[in-house]
């Protein structure tokens, strides 16, 4: 009879591991597109509470993309930003981004870019209230290859901040 | 001599067949419940592909729906949409001047259903070669129809954001010298288009409306002639 308790518990974890896998991953048949930035950490920051304190943060830009610095060369040109909703118990005092390298296309050889690619952090000042926040803060974007540009996006940043 | 009474002397144990078996038993119910647990295991990742491989497919289906493929033989690869050899998609929009175009009013003519945004580098770089194009073949009944496509993201009650990206493309349109038809809120019939991930992205519709070719990214001016000339041919 333990047994096959354990025996249904085992069942039910494997099938709840379903649920959380993104197909956005799956191997099958052709590519599925992914997100062209990607949050990597801090998942969780322990600040005291009240006061402007640092936080650095790090993204990813998938290999062969690039995406508009937060001081994009061109009015028109989308650039990036991070923002934190009000209402959560913690609010962005300020936020410093990197430099962006300057780079010029093939197909645009004299049009300058400032963007990012690869690995990037952005520096934020965050206050905190007291206790504990499940933060879902937010990255602005606009990604292109190339060849061709991607809608902008939005993506979650989500940061378990703690006011101490 | 009266031998002493020892454990020699005790009666010799009853044979007892019940208590051999039972480790035997017990045995094969530890043996059934892992083999139980197993399959168990085998079911879940079974399961698990299964649903995966279900959920990429539905993936799949709600993204756009064209691929590259080699045409003709010549090795090139281009974009295959799952609109070719069908009728384009009907719309209607608003162009900057806020008068409606439908795309059934320019029946008779070969057109370039041209979805750009004013954030896409590569747009502007075709943009000069379509105002070039459209000239050049406007007698023969070609007409190029741009349709802005800016706020991908950009929640339908921002009238703040629409409103820029009006102004935007507006701005655009004047620095670029457009001729031709620029239509706003492509991001309205994208999906009828297959769902647009990437820009630029154009149709080209034969006279009888039907879909000819079709291209995604930057390509070359002499591709774009190339699939001009088949709206106009057929």
């Amino acid at each position: 009879m333990v047994f096959l308790g354990l025996a249904g518990l085992a069942a039910a974890g494997a099938r709840s591991q379903v649920i959380s896998n993104s197909p956005r991953n799956s191997s099958f048949g052709k590519a599925v597109k992914t997100e062209a930035v990607q949050y990597l950490f801090p998942e969780q920051v322990s600040i005291s509470a009240g006061k402007p304190s640092p936080v650095t943060l790090h993204f990813r830009v998938a290999q062969g993309l690039h995406i508009n610095s937060h001081t994009p060369s061109d009015d028109f040109l989308i650039p990036t930003e991070f923002s934190i909703p009000d209402g959560m118990g913690v609010r962005l005092g300020a936020a410093t981004y990197p430099p962006g390298t300057i780079i010029s296309l093939a197909f645009d050889p004299t049009t300058k870019l400032s963007v990012y690619t690869g690995e990037f952090v952005i520096h934020a000042r965050i206050v905190a209230e007291p206790g504990n926040h499940l933060v879902k803060a937010s990255l602005h974007y606009q990604a292109c290859d190339q060849n061709q540009c991607m809608p902008p996006r939005t993506i979650d940043v989500p940061i378990d901040v703690i006011g101490k | 001599m009266t031998r002493r009474s020892g454990l020699r002397d005790l009666p010799p144990p009853s044979y007892n067949k019940d208590m051999k078996s039972i480790p035997l038993r017990r045995n094969t119910v530890v043996l059934v419940a892992v083999l139980f647990i197993l399959a168990i295991f085998a079911w879940a990742g079974w399961a698990n592909w299964e649903y995966r491989r279900q959920a990429a497919e539905k993936l799949l289906a709600n993204t756009a729906q064209g691929e590259l493929v080699a045409v003709d033989g010549s090795g090139t690869l281009q974009f295959h949409s799952s609109l070719m050899g069908k009728p384009a998609p009907a719309f209607t929009l608003n162009d900057l001047g806020g008068r409606k175009v439908s795309l059934a009013a320019f029946r008779g003519k070969a057109v370039m259903i041209n979805f750009w945004a004013t954030w896409c580098g590569p747009c502007k770089v075709e943009t000069p070669w379509l105002v070039e194009l459209r000239q050049k073949y406007a007698a023969q009944g070609f007409e190029v129809l741009g349709v802005d496509t800016e706020g991908d993201d950009l929640e339908p009650s921002d009238k703040g954001g629409w409103a820029k990206a009006e102004a935007n493309a507006g701005k655009f349109v004047t620095q670029m010298k457009v001729p031709y038809p620029v239509l706003l809120n492509g991001d309205s019939i994208s999906r009828d288009f297959g769902g647009l991930d990437d820009l630029p992205a154009s149709f080209f519709v034969d006279r009888s409306g039907k879909v000819v070719a079709a291209s995604v990214g930057l390509t070359s001016e002499s591709d774009i002639e190339g699939n001009i000339k088949k709206a106009l041919a057929e």
